[in-house]
């Protein structure tokens, strides 16, 4: 497409800015809503001009032990990621390396895992976790969040390795490297972007979910999501207030998904090219 | 088969003994540590996820409540009959059912054009698409709570504009059974329609540029090439994002649950939100199970026909 006219890329441009910036608003006001006094978020009519405060953020400190519920989700992200690469990768490899006829099956199998709406498995999850205690804990939510995002980190990384040649893993083990030098130090690293892709996948999963933590963690163990759900009903919560604590929740993942967009766009069209 | 291949497998026998005996057991090995490597991942999944699974189907045929556990009783198909025959599980079915055709075939259509506006490479299209998929990156709990915000009647942004208008229910858009799904296959087309348009510009992006231009050198109008050209090739994108976002969407259980819950008057429960709410707030763990199990074969029903709707497309336009 080389011979376009500078008026068409102008207008396309145009049009792409306003979409960006319709899609944009609704998320732009809830962040605004953070910074307004509490008199003039819903003032009648409202009112585009205010002066900047802090206030909010006072009162959602002073109300909510942020950081235990930042610290939550954290915890929640990092146990999450960590177990689901452990499980994921080698199996993703094996799947894509193995020359048995059952591998495709056991990956259609992982897609199929993906597919299962969640209270189909969590009620069971709920008794069974009951049952050895660990019913509360941060561990509940990532034993469950693992369980579904092993399942798609093997099925995204049985994609990356089944495109990656397989002459150098042959090469380094006919060199003499172990079959597991051979995965670990020349497959994984040639699959580094699919890793991060993944990492960035689970951390968007975990951090975001509410209906896993809602029902396995407790007041002490709860994360950022369900706090911001079970603000809501509560009277001394406005949207002002609100609009601050979903700072919390929404700024670090937002940031991420931007930082590492190039990841963002290769995970989410894995499968297509 | 060719005559010298066969002395030629069979031939070593004195000296060359030693290899393929080594040959042997290298793939003896080499599957022995697939094995090893993708056991874990089998053993997790089977444990965490098919038995919790099986347990539900099992539970499924029981009245079991956990509040009153020793009255639990086989009721046999007696959980799947009540969905069935309660109005307001029937409606979550035709509502699961409303919610996803709309807000897919809208997700679909716009995603396209959307798609195709961005599909000239360069980085102004790539910041705009990053900054696109900001509403699919935040929680959708986030999601619910800001249109829960803005279209509320007395308050709202959004909600007080229209009310002023004499647009739309008094109640706001969100407490009106006769608008409320429409606001969420809203909300939903707002989140996920920026992922749709990015999986289908990956697969504008994979077409071959050369049979783009072919076209274009032939003079066909942009419409031809579009019809003829872009959505043959299209298909099997179409058929993964359609897939995706079908399944998400017949899930959809968070921006409903903070929206309305269901309400007003099932007007907005969906399978999944049904499910949650006999299961973990009434523990009619048996009831809930039995809903958990017809979801999971509606999908596999959607998933089979989309595929079988795909090919059949696939047949017809290229011919294969």
């Amino acid at each position: 497409m080389a011979h376009v006219s500078r008026r068409q890329v102008f207008a396309e441009r145009t049009a792409v800015l306003i979409i960006t910036v319709i899609f944009l608003l609704p998320v732009a006001w809830l962040i605004t809503t953070a910074y307004k006094p509490s008199n003039q978020i819903f003032s009648i009519p409202p009112r585009l001009d205010f002066v900047p405060t802090l206030d909010q953020f006072r009162g959602v400190l002073a109300y909510f032990d942020v950081f235990s519920l930042v610290r939550s989700s954290v915890i929640i992200s990092i146990g999450t990621v960590v177990l689901s690469l452990l499980l994921g990768v080698p199996a993703g490899y094996a799947l894509a390396r193995s020359k048995s006829r059952y591998a495709s099956f056991f990956a259609y199998f992982f897609l199929a895992i993906r597919m299962v709406p969640a209270i189909a498995s969590l009620i069971p999850f709920y008794l069974m976790m009951r049952d050895i205690g660990l019913l509360g804990t941060w561990w509940a939510v990532i034993i469950i969040n693992t369980m579904l995002n092993c399942a798609f980190v093997t099925w995204m990384m049985f994609s990356y390795f089944r495109a990656l040649p397989r002459d150098m893993e042959e090469a380094a083990m006919t060199d003499g490297c172990t079959q597991i030098g051979a995965f670990w130090k020349v497959a994984v690293p040639a699959a580094r972007s699919g890793i991060i892709a993944c990492v960035l996948f689970c951390v968007m999963f975990s951090w975001n979910d509410f209906l896993y933590p809602m029902f396995l963690t407790t007041l002490d163990s709860k994360p950022i999501s369900v706090a911001l759900l079970t603000a809501y009903g509560t009277k001394d919560i406005t949207w002002g207030s609100l609009g601050a604590l979903a700072h919390f929740s929404t700024i670090p993942i937002v940031l991420m998904a931007l930082f590492l967009n190039r990841y963002f766009v290769q995970g989410a069209t894995n499968g297509v090219q | 088969m060719s005559q010298p291949s066969v002395p030629v497998a069979t031939a070593p026998a004195g000296p060359g003994l030693a290899r393929p005996s080594t040959r042997r057991t290298f793939s003896d090995q080499r599957r022995l540590f697939m094995f090893l490597m993708g056991a874990p991942a089998v053993l997790y999944v089977l444990a965490v996820g098919v038995w919790p699974l099986a347990q539900g189907a099992w539970y499924s045929l029981f009245n079991y409540n956990l509040l009153k556990p020793k009255r639990t009783q086989f009721v046999g198909l007696d959980n799947y009959i009540e969905i069935f025959a309660d109005r307001s599980a029937r409606q979550a079915i035709i509502n699961t059912f409303q919610f996803t055709a709309a807000s897919v075939s809208i997700q679909l259509v716009l995603g396209f054009l959307l798609a195709l506006l961005l599909w000239r490479d360069g980085r102004f299209n790539r910041i705009a698409l990053a900054f696109l998929l900001i509403p699919a990156t935040i929680t959708p709990l986030v999601v619910g709570l800001i249109y829960k915000a803005l279209l509320g009647a007395d308050y709202g942004l959004v909600g007080y504009f229209l009310a002023q208008a004499g647009i739309g229910p008094r109640t706001g858009l969100l407490s009106d059974a006769s608008t409320s799904l429409g606001v969420l296959i809203f909300i939903d087309v707002w989140e996920w329609t920026p992922l749709m348009a990015l999986i289908l510009l990956a697969g504008l992006k994979s077409l071959p540029t050369d049979v783009l231009e072919a076209s274009r050198a032939d003079g066909a109008t942009a419409w031809q090439r579009f019809s003829m050209v872009i959505m043959p090739l299209m298909l099997p994108s179409i058929f993964l994002a359609l897939v995706l976002r079908t399944m998400d969407a017949f899930r959809v259980f968070d921006s409903v649950f903070v929206t309305t819950g269901g309400g007003p008057n099932d007007a907005t429960n969906t399978l999944m939100v049904l499910a949650v709410k006999e299961g973990l707030q009434f523990f009619n763990v048996g009831y809930a199970s039995a809903i958990g199990n017809i979801t999971i074969i509606f999908i596999a029903i959607i998933a089979s026909v989309l595929l079988l709707v795909v090919r059949g497309a696939d047949v017809r336009i290229n011919g294969k």
